[in-house]
């Protein structure tokens, strides 16, 4: 697992409704170290997710830098793995030639690649899962296989666009707590992007604060680990860290 | 308030439901059995002339004859044949042309006008003047089913690709697959139900621009069986020929089509029956 840095980053575009340009990010800095795992939060329109947009190589930035290790990066590319809110799985592909599509397109084997996709699955308590489509599952398996699709990849650095945002509140606890499970296993470098303050706090490491295009605040998060909401929820640390999270994006 | 009876109808409804969940080819012959009736006891009424008006069974009988003196297996070959070769023409040229218009904004923006020009021109519109360009032969033939296969597909294969949402690209890409494999991994399968729908409509048509055209041009043919009974005033020929064209689109439809519908877009949950 490699290192994130973001260095200056700007993205303005012309907006041909209006006939002006936007601005969505004014100025962005920030380093995410190997194997740490941090959360960006703010209200809508703070642009998190047009930074995570071109941290993927989504879009192109207007101005800034993006490195992985130390790298200039452009467009998309299997360094960068890619968790989505709408969990973007192939319909036509199984859970199992899901999670071994990265591993194809980089040319392994078909019977390696199943057994690497296996072994994952099996990581996310899926293995049961692998010969069905995604359709015949639910939204919270459906985003285990996404996180999974991404991590069978090896990516140096992890995105994450809000990916329990569409599931059930019960089913979101559950994912959140897994992935810290994986996370500690696995140790990936992930950004994760998010508008509830208590999944940030609960995941990461860090938390950073976005406004307007800026970046408000870095809190850093230093519960102990492993981490379970039977305990956190009426954990006074953990209530201080999410109230203060909570009055900046408020406030932004 | 007592609970209602079953009545005998209902009793009745409810054991045809459960035979034709048994035998699915009950419910689709069926629905015939009071078309023939109805047929048959007009044709008996004697309303009209038999000559003009012939019942079920002197269309059964003429069906055996030209079944055993070998013209109506010959003939539906090829009308098959034409159809199959102009069909698959049509997509050779349909699908790649609809990848490039879905995917390409400039092709799009190039080639959408003209082609909705062209798919306004109807097949048999086309028909006078391939006439003079080709004469009355095969060639003619094939041009028109190939052009009536040719719209559909591409149209909705446009629309299929341009349907792929932008996630599962995005998804592709940041998981190494390159631009030429994205084409080939999301966007054909993506668009297949779309394409299926253009071939399902581009064959409909097809077989229709086809009895026209073996009506016009023909040497041979379904179309040709018809109107050459015309000429001979058979009109048990033309029914015969009428009900063979129906029922060969409904074996079409529900042995070719149908099947691989349900093994792709509705497998994958991207068609609700």
């Amino acid at each position: 697992m490699k290192s994130l840095t973001i260095e200056h980053l700007q993205k303005t575009y012309f907006d041909p409704y209006a006939g002006k340009q936007v601005t969505a990010i004014r100025d962005i800095s920030l380093t995410v170290a190997a194997g740490d795992f941090v959360s960006v939060v703010g209200p809508s329109g703070c642009g998190k997710t047009t930074m995570l947009n071109m941290i993927a190589g989504f879009l192109p930035p207007t101005a800034g830098a993006i490195l992985v290790d130390g790298h200039a990066v452009s467009g998309p590319g299997p360094d960068r793995g890619v968790v989505f809110q709408s969990f973007a799985l192939f319909p036509w592909r199984t859970v199992l030639d899901n999670v071994a599509f990265g591993p194809k397109m980089r040319g392994v084997p078909k019977a390696q690649r199943h057994e690497i996709a296996r072994e994952y699955l099996a990581l996310a308590g899926l293995a049961h899962a692998a010969e069905r489509y995604p359709n015949e599952l639910s939204g919270g398996m459906q985003q285990r296989v996404g996180v999974v699709r991404a991590l069978a990849n090896e990516p140096d650095v992890l995105l994450m666009d809000e990916p329990f945002a569409s599931v059930d509140a019960q089913t979101r606890m559950t994912l959140q707590e897994e992935l810290t499970r994986i996370w500690a296993e696995r140790k990936p470098t992930v950004l994760f992007i998010t508008h509830d303050v208590n999944e940030a706090v609960f995941l990461s490491n860090r938390v950073i604060v976005l406004s307007q295009g800026c970046v408000l605040d870095d809190v850093a998060v230093e519960l102990p680990r492993p981490r379970a909401w039977n305990a956190l929820i009426e954990d006074a640390a953990f209530k201080a860290l999410a109230a203060r999270v909570l009055q900046q994006v408020r406030a932004a | 308030m007592t609970p209602a009876a079953v009545s005998s109808w209902q009793r009745l409804w409810g054991a045809y439901v459960r035979w034709t969940a048994r035998a699915p080819a009950l419910a689709t012959l069926v629905p015939f059995v009071p078309v023939v009736v109805l047929w048959a006891a007009v044709a008996r009424a004697g309303i009209f002339p038999p000559v003009f008006f012939p019942g079920p069974v002197e269309v059964i009988q003429k069906f055996g004859t030209l079944l055993a003196n070998g013209i109506l297996p010959a003939y539906l070959e090829d009308s098959v044949v034409r159809l199959a070769a102009g069909a698959a023409v049509g997509m050779a040229l349909g699908i790649p042309l609809g990848l490039l218009v879905g995917l390409s904004d400039r092709a799009h923006r190039a080639l959408w006008p003209v082609l909705l020009f062209f798919q306004a021109i109807g097949d048999i519109a086309w028909l006078p003047i391939l006439l003079i360009w080709f004469g009355f032969g095969l060639t003619t033939m094939i041009f028109v089913i190939v052009y009536t296969v040719l719209f559909p597909v591409v149209l909705n294969t446009v629309l299929g690709v341009r349907s792929v949402p932008l996630e599962l690209h995005r998804a592709a890409l940041s998981l190494g697959a390159s631009q030429a494999r994205v084409v080939w991994e999301v966007v054909l399968p993506g668009a297949l139900p779309n394409i299926m729908t253009g071939l399902r409509n581009g064959l409909g048509f097809g077989w229709r621009a086809l009895i026209a055209a073996e009506i016009i041009v023909g040497t041979s043919g379904i179309g040709f069986l018809m109107f050459d009974a015309r000429r001979a005033g058979s009109v048990v020929e033309i029914m015969l020929g009428m009900i063979v064209l129906g029922v060969l689109w409904y074996v079409v439809d529900s042995w070719v089509l149908a099947p691989i519908e349900r093994a792709t877009g509705e497998r994958w949950g991207l068609v609700h029956r």
